[in-house]
């Protein structure tokens, strides 16, 4: 990480994901990019390191584990968190297996989101100020 | 408008489904019902027991005619036994009066017998008259009267005892009277007697003849019977049994008047028209409940499919009351504007599966095939999505429409879909295809999986209710045999095509419209 | 940093093996000790409870409804229980009502007949032959208990991520197999999984509250919705759902009551005969 912050990418076919997550993330320190189509994440992704990865599993082309098993090929530090509409203990738990951080079942809070955030920033060694955040939810 | 009408009215144009349409089939059962019983009676039993009758009857003449012919013979044994009688007395008569002119004796005794033969023929004059008739009568009398009188006088001659030329003479006389009487008198009785034989015997032969006519008659009358009886029982047996092989094929229009009258197999016709509807309601049931196995399966991949639109839902919600203040106007509409979307494309999501859960009869109507199936594979989307499986569909251009229940139809196509899911690996795709079948004026439409195929031992019995090859509680065995008993409703066929490993091709072929408003089926007459 | 349940055959090798993982793993251990708690806590007799746990409702036994509350009251201690996560549960029939969580390892675990048959000899003093005799009716009993109960086979191995007898692998040996597997990633708690707990944990306690005054019902949670399913005749639907939304409004955790109110066809059915 060259400056403060985390470096997160954000991929979901669905438009408004993206575009709500985007202030909420970016509110607690993240620098965010945003990609509706998981082919330009995959070309991002390769581009640059992120510090973490947040991806919808069920999109078509390229689905949510073939974008987590490439990021943690490139970068085993990444942490991945998946999000989808179709959470079933058997996907749980295969991309737990895979190396995700977290597994959120769609409808979610933004902060549900930050709060693993918050906690992957943790497990990386550069807490988040999370407070305002905290503050808000309760 | 009469008071039944108008209660009835608004009920059907309310449920303009499932009930509208039973309500038509009442309406056609009721209208077949009325034809049936408005013919004439000729009841089976009645042509049984006519047959019956006329043989009676027939027979009866018979007997009668024999009794009479056996009177006949009767009288004309008597006649002969009396002419018979008659003739003796005569003869012996006579026997005296020869013994008297050559011996001079008995001619008392020839007297006695004449007597003896007179009263015979007094005793019998009347039964005698009746056979002869009262004119052959006559020639007996005169002969036997002049015979008796020359006797007597005879009696009386030799009673005198004074022989003499004159007595001689005048016996002479008498004997030559006597024996020229005598004579006729027995020829005219043997003539009687030779005539009334010939009478019998032609009288025998005609009663034997009587007899074999009758038997022949009776005989043909019988045969002729049982023919019209047999065909008329075996013509009815088969008119039945085609109307069981329609029913079998899925027409379940009721029986009308095929013939001009009303029997027996009229009110069969009419358990059957009764029987009919029962069956078409058990059908109904049974193709909703399968309908409804179909909704519960995609009630899974709907249910999931909502969670998007509702995250997104979710997610803007929160954000605005989060940044209510910090948000210009034009930002917070736009985000109320994303949750009106979001909650629209919920409602669409459950709408479509809803819609088709609704319980609706057959509507027939005249549909676009590719439409159709688009709806249906949309229907399926989630399921699709759910177990990872691409699905490719393709039409045909401007393929002719066809006519039909969408509701069922949809069912159908839906039916072979997801069993096409189920068939498939995981990453696995599914084709469909619209396209024209080879037969002219069919369309196609064509379900393939590419999985593990149907083993060729079970590709027959697929079809047969109950059969399933899915594990316990998954499957009811139903599903095919339901599509199956649609399609044919619709006058189509589904095929299906498969090798192990090869997977499955289910081929499902419909008529297209040529005329409009007709269902296969509805228009055959019984 | 997962929740263990522990099925057996035995009950006793059962409890060994979960114990002893327990220890390895520096986990809490769950037994049917809990049900002491739980009896005190709803001020019943805790044999009663035991007895729910083994027996299926009969006419002399538990009364169905009873049956029904004794297993709610223990479902929702043990799901709260399993909610602290680092668990080792055993005995508690945990198997067969958190499904479907994934961080939750099912294992089940198969008594070496023989040792079986010499610990129950030795147990209760019979001669082998009836020890063996025993252990069959003991297992055909639980095995009819969870289908009826649960309608689930909890002699079915697909229902569990691990099935280990103890004929081929001893105790410790379990143990360390047990601990190694639960080390996997894919038993990792996660936010879903969690979730999916804390859901199952709400529906339990909104559901042994409602069996107090309602039978017949049945309870989803999703975060803090409540759906509550019951039957009820036509006429009672609104009274049935007022009292459902009141009682189990007032429960902590709930936000919003949802009462779908199914018709009673068979009540009616029977009302209209009489």
């Amino acid at each position: 990480m060259s400056e403060e912050g985390l470096d997160v990418l954000l991929v979901d076919d669905e438009a408004i994901v993206g575009k709500r997550l985007k202030p909420a993330l970016t509110k607690i320190g993240c620098r965010v990019e945003v990609f509706e189509d998981p082919r330009e994440a995959l070309e991002r992704i390769h581009q640059k390191t992120f510090d973490i990865v947040v991806t919808d599993i069920r999109m078509d082309e390229i689905d949510g584990m073939q974008i987590l098993e490439e990021v943690r090929e490139k970068s085993p530090r990444t942490k991945v968190i998946m999000i989808t509409g179709y959470a079933m203990m058997a996907v749980a738990r295969e991309a737990m297996e895979k190396g995700a951080f977290d597994f959120i079942s769609k409808p979610f809070k933004p902060d549900d989101l930050r709060k693993v955030i918050a906690r992957a920033a943790e497990a990386l060694g550069s807490p988040l100020d999370f407070g305002f955040a905290e503050t808000k939810a309760s | 408008m009469n008071p039944k009408e108008s209660s009835s009215a608004p009920e059907a144009q309310e449920e303009q489904g499932a009930l509208g349409d039973r309500y038509e089939r009442i309406k056609a059962a009721e209208q077949a019902r009325k034809a049936l019983l408005a013919r004439r009676h000729y009841s089976l039993r009645l042509q049984i027991y006519l047959g019956f009758f006329l043989v009676l009857l027939f027979a009866a003449g018979i007997a009668t005619a024999l009794v009479l012919t056996m009177y006949q013979v009767e009288d004309k044994l008597r006649f002969l036994e009396i002419v018979n009688d008659f003739m003796i007395e005569i003869q012996q008569a006579r026997r005296f009066e020869k013994n008297y002119f050559l011996y001079g004796t008995n001619l008392s005794d020839a007297l006695e017998n004449v007597y003896k033969a007179r009263e015979i023929s007094n005793r019998n004059a009347e039964e005698l008259n009746a056979i002869l008739g009262k004119r052959s009568m006559s020639p007996i009398f005169p002969n036997l009267e002049q015979y008796e009188s020359l006797l007597e006088e005879l009696v009386a001659l030799k009673r005198e005892d004074q022989p003499g030329p004159r007595h001689a003479r005048r016996k002479k006389e008498i004997e030559v009277a006597l024996r020229k009487h005598g004579q006729k008198l027995v020829s005219v009785a043997q003539d009687l007697i030779a005539r009334e034989k010939a009478a019998l015997s032609k009288t025998i032969l005609r009663s034997r003849n009587v007899h074999i006519y009758a038997l022949f008659f009776l005989l043909i009358f019988m045969a002729a019977n049982a023919y019209l009886l047999g065909s008329r029982i075996l013509g009815n047996i088969n008119r039945f049994m085609k109307y069981a092989s329609r029913i079998a094929a899925g027409d379940f229009s009721p029986i009308t008047p095929a013939r001009s009258f009303r029997d027996e197999f009229t009110d069969l016709a009419l358990a059957i028209n009764q029987m009919l509807l029962e069956l078409e309601r058990r059908e109904a049931v049974l193709i909703q409940s399968h309908k409804m196995r179909a909704v519960g399966t995609l009630t899974a991949g709907v249910a999931h499919e909502l969670n998007n639109p509702l995250n997104n839902i979710t997610l803007t919600a929160h954000m605005l009351l989060e940044d209510y203040e910090t948000l210009t106007d034009e930002e917070r509409k736009e985000m109320v504007e994303d949750v009106v979307k979001e909650a629209d494309r919920s409602r669409d999501i459950i709408s479509n599966l809803l819609d088709f859960a609704r319980e609706s009869g057959a509507q027939v109507e005249t549909l676009d095939l590719k439409e159709l199936l688009e709806d249906t594979i949309a229907l399926a989307s989630n399921q699709i999505k759910l177990s990872g499986i691409k699905i490719e569909f393709k039409a045909t251009d401007h393929l002719p429409r066809i006519h039909g229940d969408s509701q069922q139809l949809r069912q159908v196509f839906l039916n072979l879909i997801l069993n096409a899911i189920d068939a498939s690996e995981k990453g696995g795709k599914i084709q469909v295809l619209a396209l024209p079948a080879d037969e002219p004026n069919y369309v196609a439409v064509k379900v393939i999986d590419f999985g593990k195929g149907i083993p060729e031992y079970v590709l027959g019995s697929i079809f047969d209710p109950f059969f399933t090859t899915k594990a316990k509680g998954k499957g009811t065995g139903l599903g095919l045999s339901v599509s199956q008993g649609i399609i044919a409703k619709h006058g189509g066929k589904i095929r299906v095509h498969s090798r192990e490993g090869m997977g499955a091709t289910f081929t499902v072929t419909l008529p297209v419209t040529t005329l409009p408003a007709e269902m296969p089926g509805n228009e055959r007459t019984a | 940093m997962s929740v263990i349940i522990v099925s057996s055959d035995s009950y006793r090798k059962g409890r060994e093996v979960a114990e002893k993982t327990a220890e390895a793993l520096g986990y809490e251990y769950l037994d049917r000790e809990l049900l002491k708690a739980v009896a005190a806590s709803h001020d019943l007799p805790e044999d009663r409870l035991e007895k729910a746990l083994r027996e299926s409702p009969s006419l002399f036994g538990i009364s169905s409804k009873n049956h029904a509350r004794y297993l709610a009251y223990i479902e929702a201690a043990v799901l709260s229980e399993l909610s602290r996560d680092r668990v080792v549960c055993h005995g508690l029939a945990a198997h067969l009502y958190v499904l479907g969580v994934s961080h939750v390892l099912k294992i089940r675990i198969l008594a070496d007949p023989e040792e079986w048959v010499k610990l129950t000899a030795s147990e209760k003093g019979v001669p082998p032959e009836k020890a063996a005799r025993l252990n069959k009716r003991e297992e055909a009993l639980q095995k009819r208990w969870s289908l009826g109960v649960y309608g689930i086979d909890e002699t079915d191995p697909s229902l569990y991520d691990m099935v280990i007898s103890l004929s081929q692998i001893d105790a410790d040996e379990a143990v360390k197999t047990i601990v190694e597997t639960v080390s996997y990633r894919r038993f990792k708690p996660m936010t879903y999984s969690i979730k999916c707990m804390k859901d199952r944990e709400l529906a339990s306690r909104v559901r042994s509250a409602l069996l107090e005054r309602f039978t017949d019902v049945k309870v989803r949670a999703d975060g803090t919705t409540v759906v509550v399913e019951t039957k009820a005749l036509k006429r009672e639907k609104r009274k049935k759902a007022e009292a459902i939304k009141e009682l189990a409004g007032g429960i902590p955790g709930v936000d919003y009551v949802e009462v779908h109110v199914i018709n009673d066809i068979f009540r009616q059915a029977a009302e209209s005969f009489r």
